[in-house]
């Protein structure tokens, strides 16, 4: 980007300022460190950054302009200048009841965007009365058996309009099927609601731990459902492959970048061998982050993986076509950094992770709330976190320019860092065989257990400081008021599940599940034929979740990752 | 004095799967010089007592974020109780509520350990639990 005789000329002045304004600073007092490195401890941060930095930087080649590749700047031509979010939530516990008052809460407050949190057992194919379900009904989120409590979860709220959806990842098809059948009881055109499914099994083998099945046949579910949403309701959202929960386990920005990306090529391809082109499939899918601490190279992260995605998706899928090679980013602000202690300092830590975001142009931003380190948010928690995007929004003059970061030497020269990084761990699975091998061989898994081993590590050691945890430590509790569910919810889940046993017609649930049996047959064998329709039968004739994934485990098995540390 | 090293078992019951926290401390134990298994996630109360005796340890830790600790907690403890276990001290890490602490212990929980405990915390805790019994004789 500079010319070669401007280049030598700074050179020299550069060391001419090392031998006199630095050196003679530096004679009063040391540096706090001998070295500083980037938050996710992966790049050494030099003093000051100059055009030197930048010089291997090609501005139309690089950088360019926003909406155009290779994207760097933002997939929006006019960013936040546009800037149109919802006021989002994330929530659910308890039985139906004690969500439906949230729920409506939330909506009389003004949101249209309501996500529900699932509780563990529905997140696993399991009803209520599992005996492995024992103490964690209605404990993270809501309970689900038959779409009769979904009706009751949205009781009193218009649907029309209403955007919603689950993170249920493993039960990608029973969730579609439930919000389908939830649209003809109501006689709702599926397509006057907005349906949101995270969809994505990766992320349960590598975070949060709620798998069924092997993956193959996890992505094989995954991208039956995307088949079938781009059929039957092409506006709603089939996937957003996640990061986050890999992020918060240990791994490093550029790690997140380049695994993210092996992930997303691998539904990509899956998607596309089921006939859901990736022209059509990439514009209605996300790329779902972290966003975490360091400020500068989160921003750089997130410019780096456009980027990067661009370049790379324009030779995987032979392409130079925008629809594919532009990727949106979604952000949730890095829960894992928020801490128990004094946790009224957990609203400046997400207001800053928000921050980063809109500083890189990302298109949705769920802010954790600050409580979440303790217990599920409050009523007031959450709206203090949704808010959080429209105060700086409105209030900060954060997105009155599109990228206003780029140009500088410091984010710039980390932009290329991270995407050099990024490029090398995709390439990594990609040799090993893509991401369902780095899964199957507990390769994410190993890197992540490293990166948290070794953040530990440092907040002990006292390199890493953490307010209120390893300095600045006050030596008293500061209570904040926390959320309590409901200890009655479970023993009323289940009897409701057993009367809905009772009272269904027998004979339908039966068929539905032996539909749904021989149609997983089919597909074990290897024949080509989609689960949503069979899956929406046996919802239809309220056959259980529990029934519904049992018939599917006697087919595939469960499956048991390695148990590595 | 050729002592043998102490045996952890880490182990997460009921269904949540968050087990970062678990490893971290499954690897500072063994950095500690112990002998770690560690169950995986999805564990029931008679999955953790079968491992328990299997492997024949000192300590019993658990990892619980879900909330779902009392429950899971009442039921393992009561399994031990069952089977005669008394020399096994079960220890438990994850996000408990204050309140809930002293209800835990009553039970028969040794010692509870929330967000920012230290790692060196946890590996002292395990020392003094197997100080405290003397080093009973292995049961095989």
């Amino acid at each position: 980007m500079y010319d070669v005789d401007f280049l030598e000329e700074l050179r020299a002045r550069l060391t001419e300022w090392e031998n006199t304004t630095l050196k003679e600073r530096l004679t009063k007092t040391q540096e706090n460190k001998t070295e500083f490195t980037s938050g996710s401890g992966e790049f050494v941060t030099d003093r000051i950054y100059t055009p030197l930095h930048a010089a291997g930087l090609n501005y139309n080649e690089d950088i360019g302009l926003p909406g155009q590749y290779p994207f760097t700047r933002g997939i929006d031509p006019v960013g936040y200048r546009a800037f149109r979010s919802p006021l989002g939530f994330y929530a659910g516990f308890g039985s139906g009841e004690s969500a439906n008052r949230r729920y409506r809460q939330l909506y009389a407050a003004g949101s249209r965007d309501i996500g529900l949190a699932l509780d563990l057992p529905t997140q696993l194919g399991m009803d209520s009365d599992d005996p492995l379900a024992g103490g964690e009904v209605g404990k993270v989120g809501l309970a689900i058996d038959t779409p009769a409590d979904l009706e009751r979860a949205l009781k009193g709220i218009p649907l029309s309009g209403l955007k919603t959806g689950t993170v249920g990842n493993c039960i990608g098809p029973w969730a579609l099927a439930l919000f389908l059948v939830l649209c003809e009881r109501v006689h709702l055109q599926p397509s006057q609601m907005g349906i949101r499914l995270q969809n994505d099994p990766f992320k349960e083998y590598t975070g949060r731990g709620t798998f069924i099945f092997n993956p193959t046949v996890a992505v094989d579910f995954a991208s039956d459902v995307v088949a079938h949403m781009y059929k039957c309701v092409p506006t709603w959202e089939p996937q957003w492959s996640c990061t986050t929960t890999m992020r918060w386990g240990g791994c490093t920005a550029s790690q997140e970048v380049g695994f993210g990306i092996a992930n997303l090529i691998c539904y990509a391809e899956a998607a596309q061998a089921k006939g859901v082109k990736p022209e059509d499939y990439i514009p209605r899918v996300d790329l779902h982050m972290s966003s975490d601490n360091d400020l500068f190279e989160e921003v750089a992260k997130f410019r780096a993986v456009r980027r990067l995605w661009a370049r790379i998706a324009e030779k995987r899928f032979k392409t130079r076509d925008p629809r594919i090679l532009s990727l949106r980013i979604s952000t949730y602000t890095a829960a894992n950094r928020l801490t128990a202690q004094e946790p009224l300092n957990n609203i400046i830590r997400s207001t800053l992770h928000v921050l980063a975001s809109m500083l890189a142009g990302i298109d949705h931003i769920t802010a954790a709330a600050y409580d979440e380190a303790l217990a599920l948010p409050t009523f007031e928690s959450a709206r203090l976190a949704s808010l959080t995007k429209h105060i700086l929004n409105h209030e900060n003059c954060i997105g009155y320019t599109v990228d206003p970061l780029a140009g500088s030497y410091y984010l710039e020269s980390l932009t290329i860092q991270v995407e050099e990084k990024a490029r090398h761990w995709y390439e990594q699975v990609e040799d090993m065989g893509g991401a369902k091998a780095a899964i199957d061989s507990g390769y994410y898994l190993k890197e992540m257990a490293k990166g948290q081993y070794q953040n530990q590590k440092e907040i002990e050691s006292g390199e890493r400081k953490v307010v209120g945890v390893n300095t600045f430590v006050l030596d008293k509790k500061v209570p904040i008021p926390l959320f309590k569910g409901d200890p009655k919810g479970e023993a009323k889940q289940i009897r409701r599940l057993n009367k809905i046993r009772q009272k269904r017609n027998k004979a339908r649930a039966t068929k539905g599940l032996d539909e749904l049996s021989k149609t997983a047959e089919k597909k074990a064998r290897g024949q080509e034929i989609n689960i949503v329709p069979a899956m929406l039968e046996a919802v239809r004739g309220y056959a259980t979740e529990g029934e519904i994934f049992a018939a599917l485990r006697k087919v595939y098995g469960d499956y048991r990752p390695p148990a590595v540390f | 004095m050729n002592r043998k090293p102490i045996r952890v078992l880490i182990a997460k019951p009921g269904l949540d799967g968050h087990e970062s926290g678990a490893k971290v401390i499954a690897r500072a134990l063994a950095d500690a010089g112990m002998e770690v298994v560690y169950t995986g996630t999805r564990q029931t109360p008679q999955m953790i007592v079968n491992a328990a005796l299997q492997e024949d340890v000192d300590v019993v830790g658990l990892s619980i974020l879900s909330g779902a600790h009392q429950e899971l907690c009442s039921r393992i403890v009561s399994l031990f109780k069952q089977k005669r276990i008394e020399d096994i001290p079960i220890i438990l890490g994850g996000i408990i509520p204050d309140g809930d602490v002293p209800k835990l212990k009553k039970m028969g929980i040794k010692e509870v350990f929330g967000p920012g405990t230290t790692t060196a915390q946890v590996v002292s805790c395990v020392h003094d639990l197997v100080r405290d019994k003397g080093q009973p004789p292995r049961r095989k």
